[in-house]
């Protein structure tokens, strides 16, 4: 199994095939396809896909099974905004009425449609992090000549949100091994005794970007000055070769991306007026 | 030899602090040389090492007296990175010095740094890794492998960066005996095959005695005493005043020399301890025949 950013893939996994550039343009180029599509099928389609790719990725989907928590919430959070907290709006066509606040279709209509665009996003990120090492992304990165200030920061900061979670586990078993557990407690309980985590876990993150700042500077490494401005070898990226497949991917990925932009401003699909499940909602609600 | 670190009446005090964390620092150290530096804790040493790889004062806050010179040039004369191409750090705790999400990423950084070329990358990282044992960790994440392999892993990546000073600040002291033990066949390597100046701060003094060829007690942030290994631990008094622990071996051998029972050199090892032992038993055993069975 390989460590990646968000957990462990086995290494005869076929993602590893796959040139680190080709999955970085796959995030950024894919992250933007929910953007130029409105009707929510579409959209869960292409979730789906994903998660389909996940799968042939040998990812271990169990993982998938966090995310269910932040997915119901952002949802709930994503409907309450656009409906009960949607203000008033005559305009609109009123739904339904409860508790003496008016629901309106197009706040759900459109609550529905942000829902949907932001769902594949999530997990194409997932899907990145999930089958990326933090190796990957330099190298993707460095492909592309982006200075190497720029793709090491990045780096970094993937990495430190992974050992702050791994930090956070730290400190939660060390105050449970003292006797603090807020399991089964109520949530206002919990809410207000999180600082009892937070406070070791901010001290503990100072001391490591400390310490990793003495690293950096142990190791020759600057962010000014001559030394920041030498050629490096890069040796990384001799572990790695560009093929005509990882070329067909990248032109494959430009191309859908080209073909959504072509068929949706050039012949109106994936708009919401052609959307079947926007036409069975407003059905079901009327 | 000629001194490759000078040391003229050197304190430093943490802006924190109230007292000095060293205080009137006076030393010369050769290249080429093997030095112990021992101390308990709060003692400088640390503090020390910093001051050598150029950590203070660029890193710390803090006031500065005397000088610290390295090949002749005061630490702070240095551009940001280039003192550290003369003297590389490995610090006590294995985690809190990776820069790299894999082995081999961990040891490529530092040569990146110093604007070395892919092949002589290749070279030297064939070269650390066949020394510290690493080859089967080279894809792993720093991480996620054993104490003693994380310090190899940060020990061969000072190295790999061939500096002329290497300083370990208690490179063993999270690590269990075993590990400890393959720490130190490195450094044992590394004075055999190689000609750097090496620094180890430790603790232990079993495995760093035979090893160094000069030692140094720091107390209370002062200079206590500096000395050929040997003539080091014969001021045995000293450091057991100042809460140093020789080795179990060591103190014997200085206990029969207190007995009046030997008097030659203080032994340095286990094996130098037994043969000690043995002229003392053999001086001791009453002349006569020699017995006979049945």
């Amino acid at each position: 199994m390989n460590k990646t950013l968000l957990g462990y893939v086995p290494e005869q996994s076929p993602i590893y095939a796959v040139h680190p550039f080709v999955k970085l343009f796959f995030l950024l180029v894919v992250s933007l396809f929910p953007m130029f599509i409105a009707s929510p099928e579409w959209n869960l389609a292409l979730m789906l896909f994903i998660l389909g790719l996940m799968w042939l990725s040998r990812v271990d989907m169990r993982v998938l099974r966090i995310y269910v928590p932040m997915v119901i919430s952002m949802g709930s959070v994503i409907f309450l905004s656009y409906t009960v907290l949607g203000g008033v709006h005559p305009e609109f066509g009123l739904a339904a009425r409860i508790a003496g606040v008016n629901i309106y279709w197009e706040r759900i209509r459109d609550a529905s449609v942000v829902y949907a665009r932001i769902l594949p996003m999530i997990f194409t990120m997932v899907f990145f992090l999930s089958t990326s090492r933090e190796r990957d992304v330099i190298v993707a990165m460095r492909s592309v000549r982006i200075p190497f200030v720029v793709t090491y920061v990045f780096a970094m900061a993937l990495r430190a949100a992974g050992m702050v979670l791994e930090d956070f586990q730290i400190v939660r078993q060390a105050e449970q091994a003292r006797g603090f557990d807020t399991a089964g407690k109520s949530i206002p309980y919990r809410i207000r005794k999180y600082v009892m985590y937070m406070i070791p876990l901010f001290a503990l993150s100072l001391r490591r970007s400390e310490e990793f700042a003495n690293a950096l500077l142990a190791r020759g490494y600057a962010f000014t000055g001559e030394a920041s401005r030498v050629k490096r070898a890069d040796y990384v990226l001799t572990h790695y070769s560009f093929r005509p497949a990882d070329l067909l991917l990248t032109a494959a990925i430009g191309l859908a991306f080209a073909a959504l932009l072509v068929l949706r401003f050039g012949f109106g699909y994936f708009e919401l007026e052609r959307s079947w499940f926007i036409a069975w909602l407003k059905t079901a609600l009327d | 030899m000629a001194p490759i670190i000078e040391i003229q009446n050197y304190s430093w005090r943490y802006s924190y602090a109230k007292m000095p964390a060293l205080n009137g620092i006076n030393l010369i150290i050769e290249e080429g040389a093997f030095v112990g530096i021992i101390g308990p804790n709060g003692s400088g040493k640390t503090t020390l090492a910093y001051s050598l790889d150029g950590l203070i004062p660029s890193q710390y806050r803090g006031i500065k007296q005397g000088a610290v010179n390295i090949l002749g040039r005061e630490v702070e004369a240095y551009p940001a990175g280039a003192l550290q191409k003369l003297v590389g750090v490995v610090f006590s705790d294995p985690e809190a010095q990776f820069t790299a999400m894999t082995v081999e990423d961990e040891l490529v950084f530092g040569m990146e740094n110093l604007g070395l070329s892919v092949p002589e990358i290749r070279e030297r990282l064939e070269w650390v890794t066949e020394l510290a044992e690493l080859g089967q960790l080279l894809e792993k994440p720093p991480y996620e492998i054993s104490g003693g392999q994380k310090q190899r892993v940060a020990l061969a990546a000072v190295l790999a960066m061939t500096p002329r000073v290497m300083i370990l600040d208690e490179p063993t002291s999270m690590l269990d005996p075993v590990s400890r033990k393959r720490v130190f066949d490195v450094l044992v390597r590394l004075k055999e095959e190689q000609r750097n100046t090496i620094i180890v701060i430790e603790h232990n003094l079993e495995n760093l005695a035979s090893l160094a060829d000069r030692m140094i007690l720091l107390s209370n942030g002062e200079l206590l005493l500096e000395d050929e290994t040997h003539a080091f631990f014969e001021k045995m008094d000293l450091l057991l005043e100042n809460g140093i622990h020789p080795p179990g071996a060591m103190l014997f051998i200085h206990r029969l020399m207190q007995e009046g029972y030997y008097a030659s050199r203080l032994p340095l090892t286990v094996d130098e301890a037994a043969a000690c032992l043995t002229e003392v038993v053999a001086r001791l055993k009453p002349p006569g025949p020699a017995s006979s069975r049945g």
